[in-house]
Parts: structure tokens; sequence; C-alpha cells
């Protein structure tokens, strides 16, 4: 027996949780792109959408971020720091591998140096994930080691009935057994089962592309220039990736005041690398996709001991040249040995 | 909170070279001197800004042995740069830091040193030579191989002629070819040449050498044709950075971020990084 979620009662918990002080975000195809917002009932909601074409990222690491007020007088500069609401949330729906990528970046944002602009949201936000029931072409979770049913990053695991009616619900932490207390009323004791998880082929052998990255005779492989002829380094798909965390600090005003803000920043970028001099240890963008690359299956493992990168697929879905990782990486695992 | 600057008030301004100034910065609240004071070795750096403009990274140039103020050497070219070169004294700019890794003096006691420095890199370097001296009985002997384009490149005019009459520090001075003036008593070439020419014996010593890439390249075959083992270089590397604390993801080497695994490395280290990433 296991306990169960039914979609007819989905209202009740999401009034329920915004009685507990939550405010509910899912997916939701409110804008121009299909993202994460507050709902307000379960219709709200597009629990069907394979993915979100923007990630729960945004919520956590915003792409404006206010890090400091400052005012300057004739006498004197004031400035206050900024720090992010303290908001309970609850994210409905948030498929695997996107909670897989808050995980992947936790270590990023905590060590030595703790962000807690990232931490007071992780620690206010309860993620109630959904296993995937079906895949589309550019889905990879499982060729980097996750699945569609991986609980990475998620305080609540929902696997779809097979019967469509609703979801079995696991807590996977302590949030996210609080979370599940407060819907006590509305879960019911049932032996439904569940649906299969659909298969995801890999797409390449990432044991293969990580010996090939850590192989120092090929960072200045002819490979780099050649796969990323076609990239333009619009920095679309860092903007969109769960793990890419990149900023930079900028101050935005006008003469007497302003705030200093974190920004997303990209690898891309020529300018992400520029010295002052004029010298760009990174040029080219075949420097710059090899940086992506490496960064991602290489250098972050070797700090964190994961892959910065958890399967989306949304840099080669939604890449303007029809490129991404996916691409890079077949070419790398198909490389003769 | 992490990335909140320290408010810094400018006590005074002096002119090293044409577009180069020095600033010296003091604390303006006593917490934050207190975590500078415990927290600051030669070798780390800081993000100095100002509020509206931004903030830029370079070193601490005033040695660990002084840490009443904050002393920093930059030449202007950006928009941070050239707002802080028109700052007067008692004018507020922000410092973040400080940051990285440092120079581990303390295992360079009993031995000689050799500085070489090059154009605005003597300030790095300035910081590491002060920190040494100030405790003068720890080290043999101790030489400095300076050079820059032209005399009125050389940063640190006024500390250059302490160090010429001091009898316990060796000062070789050089200006590129075609920088000399009338005048110049010292030597004209590049500072590999130099270098080769001064011929410290590479015997127990320790050689801190920062510098422009290029220079840097040059040097590192001159102390290797001289005798120096890459594991008794020192030098530091820099990138632009944002963050200073790991984070924002563009300062790295390969595997290496430079502002929390450098700036300060050997060369035995440096030559272990993919040179098409530097």
């Amino acid at each position: 027996m296991t306990r169960i979620l039914l979609k007819q009662r989905l209202d009740d918990c999401i009034a329920a949780w915004q009685k507990a002080g939550y405010r509910v975000l899912g997916p939701v195809k409110r804008h121009d792109m299909s993202s994460f917002d507050e709902v307000q009932k379960a219709s709200d909601m597009d629990l069907d959408l394979i993915l979100t074409e923007r990630t729960i990222k945004d919520h956590f690491f915003p792409q404006t971020e206010p890090l400091i007020r400052y005012k300057i007088g004739r006498q004197q500069i004031d400035s206050e720091t900024m720090t992010p609401p303290e908001i309970k949330r609850v994210f409905f729906g948030v498929r695997p591998c996107d909670a897989s990528g808050l995980a992947i970046d936790d270590p990023l944002f905590g060590w030595d140096y703790r962000d807690d602009y990232w931490f007071r949201r992780r620690e206010n936000s309860v993620i109630v994930a959904i296993a995937c029931t079906r895949a589309d072409d550019f889905c990879m979770c499982t060729s980097v080691k996750l699945s569609p049913d991986s609980t990475e990053g998620a305080d609540i695991m929902l696997r779809p009935l097979a019967n469509g009616n609703g979801w079995q619900a696991e807590a996977l932490s302590a949030g996210g057994a609080a979370l599940l207390d407060t819907v006590s009323p509305m879960l019911q004791e049932d032996s439904s089962e569940a649906a299969p998880v659909p298969v995801v082929a890999a797409k390449f052998d990432v044991e293969k592309v990580m010996a090939w990255l850590a192989d120092k005779d090929n960072f200045e492989s002819q490979f780099w220039k050649e796969i990323s002829l076609r990239c333009i380094g619009c920095g679309s798909c860092t903007f969109l990736c769960p793990t890419c965390h990149c900023f930079d600090i900028q101050d935005e005003g006008d003469t007497y005041s302003g705030i200093r803000r974190k920004n997303w920043d990209s690898c891309s970028f020529a300018l992400f690398t520029m010295h002052t001099s004029g010298h760009n240890p990174r040029n080219v963008q075949s420097t710059r996709w090899r940086q992506r690359i490496m960064h991602k299956f290489n250098y972050y493992r070797g700090k964190f001991g994961v892959n910065s990168c958890s399967g989306c697929g949304r840099c080669t879905r939604q890449c303007p040249v029809d490129m991404g990782i996916t691409e890079t990486l077949q070419a790398i695992s198909n490389l003769p040995r | 909170m992490i990335y909140s600057p320290f408010p810094m008030r400018v006590v005074s301004k002096r002119e090293e070279a044409p577009g180069v100034n020095t600033l010296k910065l003091e604390f303006v609240r006593e917490e934050d001197h207190e975590f500078f004071k415990a927290h600051y070795r030669t070798g780390m750096f800081g993000l100095y800004g100002i509020f509206g403009e931004g903030e830029s990274t370079f070193c601490v140039a005033s040695p660990e042995t002084r840490k009443d103020a904050i002393e920093c050497t930059f030449r202007h070219s950006g928009r941070v740069t050239s707002t802080l070169a028109n700052t007067d004294a008692g004018d507020i700019v922000t410092f973040r830091g400080p940051y990285g890794n440092r120079f581990p003096i303390e295992q360079f006691e009993g031995r000689n040193l050799l500085f070489i420095a090059g154009g605005i890199a003597l300030p790095p370097t300035r910081s590491v030579i002060w920190s040494c001296l100030d405790q003068r009985e720890k080290y043999r002997d101790v030489t400095i191989v300076y050079g820059a384009r032209t005399v009125a490149d050389l940063v640190y005019k006024h500390e250059l002629e302490e160090w010429k009459r001091r009898d316990d520090v060796r000062l070789v001075l050089t200006v590129d070819p075609g920088g000399e003036t009338p005048d110049w008593q010292d030597h004209v070439g590049f500072v590999p040449t130099v270098l080769e020419q001064a011929a410290p014996s590479p015997e127990n010593t320790i050689a801190v050498l920062c510098g422009p890439p290029i220079m840097i390249k040059f040097t590192l075959i001159s102390l290797q044709k001289l005798g120096f083992e890459q594991e008794n270089v020192y030098t530091t590397l820099e990138n632009r950075m944002k963050c200073g604390v790991g984070k924002c993801g563009r300062c790295n080497v390969g595997s290496v971020y430079i502002c929390k695994e450098g700036p300060v490395f050997t060369a035995a280290e440096v030559s272990g990084m993919p040179e098409g990433d530097l």
C-alpha cells in the first residue's frame, strides 16, 4: 500500500498549502515560453508538458538578482545589502532532470563562500517532482546516468498511476514529509500501480566521453574547431540550462542611485573572459565551446564529484542552429579509440 | 552577505607613471579592518569598486607586515579604474576581499630571494618584497630585477630609490630598448636578457616572477637556463573575475580557478595547465 494523491484532490492540496503559508508554483504556458509560475488551482498548470521550456533554476538563481542598493549623495554614499524575500514555496510538477539540476548546483554555491541568495531560496522551497511518463527525442537523462524517475534534488516524488487518476506520493526529505503532512486528509492508501517510466535510450557513452576529455592531448584537438563551427555564440543553451550558473556583477542606475546586480552571463560570449589589456584566453568560439563541455563533464566533476548536466536536453532542443551538447558528446563517444 | 563590499576611505593618491595611480585606502568600519588583519597574507587580491561604476580585480600592493591600510596600484583603462583614479582623499570607495591564496613566505626563510617584475606587475611583487624586507633577518640575499617599457613607466620610483640605496638589496633596473632617457644610468634591454646577464645563482634561491604573459613566458625560459627548478619559481596568474569566490565561472585555466586556487602558483603548477586556456 502506498499513499496516493488523486488529481481531483489537487485543488484542495493547493488551497491547504496556500493556507499553510506556501506560494505554489507549477508548469504553466502563460507566457511566450512555458515556465514555472505561481498557480491558484490545478487547472492553471499544464502537467502534461514533457518539460517546461524554461527551467526552475530561474526561481533560485534569477536572471537578474539585486545585491546592493546604493545612493550617492553630496557628502556620502549609502549602501544597503538586499536579500531575497523569505517566501515559502512549493514547486509542483518539477521534472526529475530539473530537480537534479538544483542538487548539482548546491555544492557550487556552497563551497567555501556560501551564496545565501541561492540557499535562502533553496531552504524555503519544497520540490515536488513528478516522474516522467513520456520523453522526446532530445531527452538524455539516461545518458548522464540519471533516469525519468531520478529522485536527486526532490523533496517529494510523485509517480503517475497507470490509470491516470493521480500519483503515488513518497516523501524524500523532512521538508517533503512536512509538506505531505499538511495534506494528509487529501491522501489515501491504495495499491494502484504506477505507470511505467518511458524508455530513454542512451545517446552516448558518458564514460567514454569523460575519458576522452580527461586526455590532455585532446584539449588542442581539431575536433573542437570542427564541432563548434555552427555555434553563433548566442548563449541560449546556457540560459536554458538547469545547471549553468555563470554570472556577471553590474551596477545599474543613474548618477545618484542604483542597484548592484548579479546577472546571468555565459561562457559563449567573447567578453566573458576578455582582459583589460585586450588579451582573451578564450578568444574564438571553439575555445568557448570547449570550455562549456570541459566545465560540465570534466572540471565540475573534479571539484564536486558530479557532471554539471542533468540530461534535460534543452540546450539541443532550443538551439537556434540545431547544435547543442548532445551532438558534441555523441561525436566524442563515436570517435575511434 | 557574500558580494557585499567594505566601504573604504581614500587616504592618499599618488601618480606612479602616466596613467598609473596608487590609492591608499583605510577601513571605515573597525570590524572590517579586524577581518582584513586576520585574513590578509601577501599575494591575495581584492575587488575594488565604486558604486555606480562596478568592481575591478587587482592585487593588494601593500605587504602583510603593514595592515593599517590597503594600497592598490592600477592603470586607468576602463570605467571603474578611471573613476577610481579620479577620487580624492576622503572619498569613499569599496573593497571586497582578501581573496585567493598567497606566497608561502615562511617557506622562503633562510633562502636567497630573487624578485623579477615587469611594468605594472611590480605592485604584486612589491607586496612580497616588503613582506620579506620588513623581516629582513629571516632571508639571505635579496635581488630585485625590474623592467618597464620606458623610464616613465617604472612604478614606485621612490621605493626603487630606497632599494637602490640599501646595501642589503641588489636592484637591477632596466628599460626596453628605446625607452631610456639621456640620463638613464641603468640597463637597457628586455627583462629576460638582463636577468641572464645579472645571472643570480639558483643555489638555495626562490624566484618570484610577475609580469605580462609574454614576459613570464620568456623569463621562465631564462630562469631554466640559469638552473632554477620549476618548484622554486613562483608566479601569479590573472584573469577576468566578477565574484572572486569561485562561482561566476570565468577565471579558470583548465580546471584551476585562479580566484580560489590562485593567483599564486609555482612554475611547475603553471606548466601543468593547458596553454591554450592561458
